[in-house]
């Protein structure tokens, strides 16, 4: 059809307060974009649900396999506890970035423990504080650090937790290191079983299932 | 200049003539929208400050952002949109179908229930009493309330559209129709409660059958209250003010089934990559691409309207105000598709960028579309002369500038986020493990989206004083047909 012609009004303008309406046909291009959402649409749904057999479960596993084969689980290497002053004040940078909003600022605790008394929930020997940041203790809110922190951070800021908690409880530092299981520690630190703790700050050790 | 519809134009030289029209009620709902206006404006840069400065919450419950944010969404919604919607309906109905209101009693009950639920609102949403569902807060009594008012509002406009005076329904009315209709629907369905006390209830729906029923509610309240109404408004207005036929009625005719049909289903698309089975989220996204042509059907028909008149349109920010914000409109019902496509859906949701793309949407279609009106019908309905004409310039930059610093702020933000929160490094470890590292960067974007937000409200409240200076000042002498507009 001829596009150049004056469009015509349809006249309907005294059943319309005035305004009148041009019988102009659809614009070609805005009825291709119609008929073309339209049909990627159907060929979208049949593509997804049967031709490609695609979800939204396989695109999750199919992410996590990726994950898996360009990362592949490597065997964690157990972090030899080790103290020293510039691990305290690398620690106190990590604590104060990660750890403060829920053990306090100054160690005093609040919605986690305080670490600044010779009370420890979980065990309170340096293995078992790195055991419990790397693994977190999920049931009570405690995240798993490990993969979020490096090995050395995690170590770093046990070590300022120590040095912290030595001075406010007057402990000596063999004293964190009495009862270390690190040596029996398996590599794999997902299905550790941590050795009864006995040392004689009565901390209980966590049955782990 | 067509000098066929100016002289068809009853209403415009010489309101004496039809007296028989109620515009009493739409000089109440003109009061109370621009009044809901700027309250609902206010909540809304009051809680952007909050954002960009949480001080501001005064640390009391009543006034936290968790509480203050249905209150600004509920207020520009259903109190702004809402109001502005019936000023519209009730002024252009009477005229395009040449008849008073069916009842001026039901009018009256529509307009105090509808304050009325404002107000409850307005008290209970602050004191933490909510039903929880995003734009379906309020609680089970006033749903009630709004399900009979809203009866009340169908009853008087279907009986208009039984007694009127011509045959033809024009378009407008159409989209009238589909939003009295389809709010019904919505609001019934989704509020389904069983009231536990006076202010408890349990929604009859449990989990992802009450999660859909929310974004089936949810997104067409975005399609039938501020959609399709405004659609309406625009199908009316625009032409009157510019003057010139509408474009194609063929296009109307298509663009509307097509839209009333279409946006029903796209509502899934608030729930991807959730547990809602994928046949339902591609039905959601499928349709909402599908959505585009007949979205820009409606922005075709405005902007096209306006060929021949863009020589007004440079000098009148009347039709400045209407062009944005059908240009706005394009630009939403674009993004909105894209958005739910679920690749883009996967790095777009839960940031900001939603909040700039309702924004977009809301301020630059929704409430340019209702400033244009607004201004174009003050003079008119209250027969005085504009007070401050050339405000309503400077209103236009204002809202313009600031829908374009609050929507651009909101992209980057959106973005950033989306990037941040899915970043891993070469060791597959993420990059920013701290959740509320990534919050925290956010408050350039919050202070910036204040300023947009801000730079609007501003706009407003000059019109508020403008129409507030309007009305109590002299009547427009005789004979005066051209209105003095801005230059």
């Amino acid at each position: 059809m001829s596009k150049q012609h004056e469009p015509r009004v349809l006249g309907h303008a005294d059943e319309a307060d005035g305004i009148e309406e041009y019988d102009n046909p659809l614009p070609d291009w805005w009825l291709g974009l119609f008929w073309l959402t339209i049909i990627w649409g159907g060929f979208y749904a049949v593509h997804y649900h049967f031709w490609g057999n695609r979800s939204q479960e396989g695109e999750f596993i199919a992410e996590m396999q990726a994950a898996d084969e360009r990362w592949p689980e490597q065997a964690q290497a157990a972090i030899q506890f080790a103290m020293s002053d510039a691990a305290v004040t690398s620690g106190e940078a990590v604590y104060q970035q990660n750890c403060f909003p829920c053990h306090g600022v100054n160690l005093e605790g609040g919605i986690g423990p305080a670490f600044d008394d010779d009370e420890w929930i979980h065990g309170g020997t340096a293995d078992d504080v790195l055991r419990i940041i790397r693994e977190g203790v999920l049931t009570k809110g405690m995240v798993a650090w490990e993969g979020i922190l490096s090995p050395e951070q995690i170590n770093d800021v046990t070590a300022y937790i120590v040095a912290r908690n030595m001075d406010a409880t007057g402990r000596t530092l063999d004293s964190y290191l009495a009862s270390s299981g690190m040596d029996a520690e398996p590599a794999e630190a997902d299905t550790v079983t941590v050795a009864p703790a006995s040392d004689s700050q009565g901390s209980q050790s966590e049955p782990e299932d | 200049m067509e000098p066929n519809s100016v002289a068809a134009d009853s209403s415009r030289s010489a309101p004496a003539v039809t007296p028989n029209y109620d515009d009493g009620i739409v000089k109440m709902f003109f009061t109370a929208t621009v009044i809901w206006g700027i309250v609902g404006m206010l909540v809304g840069v009051i809680i952007a400050l909050q954002l960009a400065w949480w001080p501001a919450n005064l640390n009391l419950p009543w006034t936290s952002f968790g509480r203050l944010r249905p209150l600004h969404t509920n207020a520009v919604i259903f109190a702004f949109a809402g109001n502005v919607c019936f000023t519209g309906i009730y002024h252009s109905m009477q005229r395009l179908l040449k008849t008073r209101m069916f009842n001026d009693t039901l009018s009256r009950i529509h307009f105090w229930g509808w304050q009325l639920i404002i107000v409850s609102a307005a008290v209970s949403l602050p004191m933490g009493l909510t039903q929880g569902k995003e734009y379906a807060e309020l609680i089970w009594p006033i749903d009630v309330a709004v399900t009979l008012i809203w009866v009340a509002f169908a009853i008087n406009f279907f009986g208009t559209i039984a007694i009127r005076k011509v045959q033809h329904l024009y378009v407008a009315i159409w989209f009238y129709m589909s939003f009295v209709l389809t709010i019904a629907v919505l609001h019934i369905v989704n509020s389904l409660a069983i009231p536990a006390t006076l202010l408890r209830s349990y929604p009859i729906y449990a989990g992802l059958t009450d999660g859909l029923v929310q974004w089936w509610y949810g997104h067409n309240a975005v399609g039938f209250f501020l959609t399709t109404p405004f659609l309406g408004l625009m199908y009316y207005y625009l032409p009157r003010a510019a003057e010139r036929p509408v474009f194609s009625y063929r296009l109307s005719i298509i663009h509307f089934w097509a839209l009333v049909f279409l946006y029903i289903w796209a509502g899934p698309h608030h729930l991807l990559y959730s547990a809602l089975p994928d046949w339902a989220q591609t039905l959601g996204m499928v349709f909402s691409v599908i959505l585009i042509a007949p979205s820009w059907g409606g922005m075709l028909n405005g902007l096209l309207t306006l060929k021949g008149a863009w020589d007004r349109v440079r000098t009148d920010p009347i039709l400045k105000m209407m062009v944005v914000a059908v240009s706005f409109y394009g630009m939403s019902t674009f993004e909105g598709p894209m958005m739910s496509i679920r690749a883009v859906n996967g790095l777009a949701h839960y940031t900001n960028w939603v909040i700039g793309h309702v924004h977009s949407g809301a301020l630059g279609w929704v409430g340019m579309m209702s400033f244009g009106m607004l201004y174009w019908l003050a003079p008119r309905l209250f027969n005085r002369p504009l007070a401050y004409p050339k405000w309503v310039s400077h209103h236009f930059w204002l809202a313009t500038i600031g829908i374009v610093i609050y929507t651009v702020a909101m992209w980057a933000a959106g973005l950033m986020e989306g990037l941040q929160w899915r970043a891993i490094n070469d060791a597959g470890q993420l990059v920013n493990p701290i959740f509320l590292d990534i919050t925290a960067r956010l408050q350039p974007f919050m202070l910036l989206r204040l300023l947009g937000g801000g730079m609007y409200l501003v706009g407003a409240i000059m019109m508020g004083i403008n129409f507030w200076q309007t009305v109590n000042g002299p009547e427009r002498p005789e004979e005066a047909d051209a209105l003095p507009q801005a230059a």
